[in-house]
């Protein structure tokens, strides 16, 4: 699942920059390489964990549409 | 002065540009954004933002306005009252527009666009509520594409937030010193340790500096990686959960447990509220500065009789809770503002031109001035005839507060300093004053050594 691989890829990165070191920044840095590279890694995660939220909305509405006595449990689904 | 005339503050974006012309703002977009306005418009993102309030209402004007020949249309935008900056509003300010900017985002999405910056700068506050106020901030969506201001959010919201809710909440003064934003590095070393144990406020910036550091100076193929639609909204939504979960309170500032309230019986503060009531009332302003505000409590006199009311306080406490409460009350003639009048707003940005000072942005019609004259004559050594100075500069009319050095307040600031300020009297007010204003009405309140002034700038 491509979700996997993501999140697997994200671990390593994760590890990788908890180890690296944080020194002055130089002036030609260019911030926005990094941003787009974490963005990519914390999207995954976070669309995983949206995607879970949005499936077990819809598990719990199906449930609750299937059981007249709990009609009125609210789905999390946006 | 030109009758046409670029505004500074837009100069950055070549997808247009705002000018005014005879008095009015219009807001040229450029053949270059043709595309992108077009899905704005035709695609039904602008009505939705309409319907939601979360954007700039405009309208199209003819072409003959046009200040270049890039120009493809050019739009007649709502004016904003009073424009303020980030660095100026309380924690739950910057925390709507933060939450503003996202829903923005999402919306934008379900039509095929992107907001392609997120500053803090393009919000403004309107009738008590956060506003987008850059039509051309949108551009359209391609299926993998990531959110190009994703740093930008992190840099001008999810940082200074989190520096002001776990940090100290005088850390969003630090947007006053950086324009695009806290470097994310300097909000990673500020903030304690204990923000790397949740997910959001890990990532998005503690890892996030370190990335930007990581690959500071490596050739990385970004362009081919590819982030789902999926992915982007899950982003979002992240994000939005980490801004809602940052918290202050605002308890424990210095004037927030001040009761305005303590130094009156109850019906001098009566009084005193009749008082500043028909003062308000014979002058008919239609824009009042209320300075040293506290929680707005004179403040609310004025917006509650549908005067514009700017009220100014220099702690973050009393900002905060006189934001929340018209925010209870949907109170849309009110805008409670961070400043130091000691030290207010300078121009700041290339050329000192990107944004106003606070001088700038008046005058006002009407100033309130109560119970402060005694701050900044004794706490901060002013002298009269400057005060007189300053405030016949921002206004045409004020109600001014003299509060004697016999006062149990005044007491109480001289008690650990020696009295240098033997000026310091009604009379030698009303003679300062006296030279720059023409004083209309004068009460004393029952009960009390404080006189409050009717006063008419001359030559007003």
């Amino acid at each position: 699942m491509r979700h996997l691989k993501c999140l697997a890829d994200a671990l390593v990165f994760v590890s990788l920059l908890l180890f690296a070191s944080t020194g002055a920044a130089h002036a030609y840095v260019d911030p926005g390489t990094g941003s787009y590279v974490i963005q990519l890694l914390i999207a995954a995660i976070a669309g995983l964990a949206f995607a879970v939220r949005i499936y077990w909305g819809r598990i719990k509405g199906f449930f609750s549409k299937s059981s007249p006595e709990t009609q009125t449990t609210e789905s999390d689904e946006q | 002065m030109s009758s046409k005339s670029a505004l500074p503050s837009s100069f950055r974006d070549p997808s247009g540009f705002l000018f005014t012309e005879d008095g009015s703002l219009y807001r040229q977009v450029n053949q270059a954004y043709r595309e992108s306005y077009d899905h704005l418009t035709g695609s039904g993102l602008y009505d939705a933002l309409q319907d939601s309030g979360s954007l700039i209402r405009h309208e199209e004007v003819g072409l003959e306005l046009a200040r270049t020949d890039e120009a493809y249309r050019v739009l007649k935008p709502q004016v904003v009252p009073f424009v303020s900056y980030p660095y100026e509003w309380s924690f739950s300010q910057l925390q709507d527009a933060a939450l503003l900017t996202l829903d923005v985002q999402k919306k934008a999405l379900d039509f095929g666009m992107t907001l392609k910056d997120a500053s803090a700068y393009n919000v403004q506050f309107v009738e008590g509520k956060p506003v987008l106020i850059d039509t051309l901030s949108f551009d359209r969506y391609d299926e993998g594409q990531p959110w190009a201001a994703y740093r930008q959010f992190c840099q001008h919201f999810l940082a200074p937030l989190a520096l002001m809710s776990h940090t100290d909440v005088r850390l969003g003064q630090l947007l006053r010193i950086h324009i695009d934003g806290v470097p994310l590095d300097l909000a990673s070393s500020l903030l304690p340790y204990r923000t790397r144990l949740s997910f959001a406020l890990l990532s998005h910036i503690h890892l996030h500096a370190r990335s930007q550091k990581h690959f500071a100076e490596r050739r990385v193929d970004v362009k081919s990686r590819k982030m789902s639609r999926l992915s982007l909204r899950g982003l979002l939504d992240n994000l939005g959960s980490a801004v809602k979960k940052l918290k202050w309170r605002s308890e424990g500032t210095l004037w927030n447990d001040y009761q305005e309230e303590a130094s009156y019986s109850a019906d001098a503060l009566d009084q005193k509220r009749q008082v500043v009531a028909g003062f308000l009332d014979q002058v008919q302003p239609k824009v009042v500065w209320d300075l040293g505000a506290n929680v707005g409590l004179f403040s609310r006199l004025a917006s509650d009789r549908g005067i514009l009311t700017i009220s100014f306080d220099a702690d973050p406490g009393c900002v905060e809770r006189n934001y929340l409460e018209s925010r209870r009350k949907g109170d849309t003639n009110i805008l409670p503002l961070l400043i130091d009048l000691t030290n207010p707003s300078p121009a700041i940005g290339w050329q000192h031109e990107e944004r106003m000072s606070l001088l700038e942005r008046g005058p006002a019609d009407l100033v309130l001035c109560l119970a402060l004259i005694h701050h900044l004559a004794i706490s901060n050594n002013l002298p009269l005839a400057l005060v007189a100075d300053f405030l016949a500069s921002i206004g045409s009319s004020l109600i001014f507060e003299f509060v004697p050095k016999t006062d149990q307040r005044v007491q109480r600031l001289l008690s650990t300093r020696e009295d240098i300020f033997t000026g310091y009297t009604q009379e030698a007010f009303e003679r300062t004053f006296g030279q720059r204003f023409e004083i209309q009405a004068s009460i004393q309140l029952e009960g009390s050594e404080r006189v409050l002034y009717l006063l008419r700038r001359r030559g007003a």
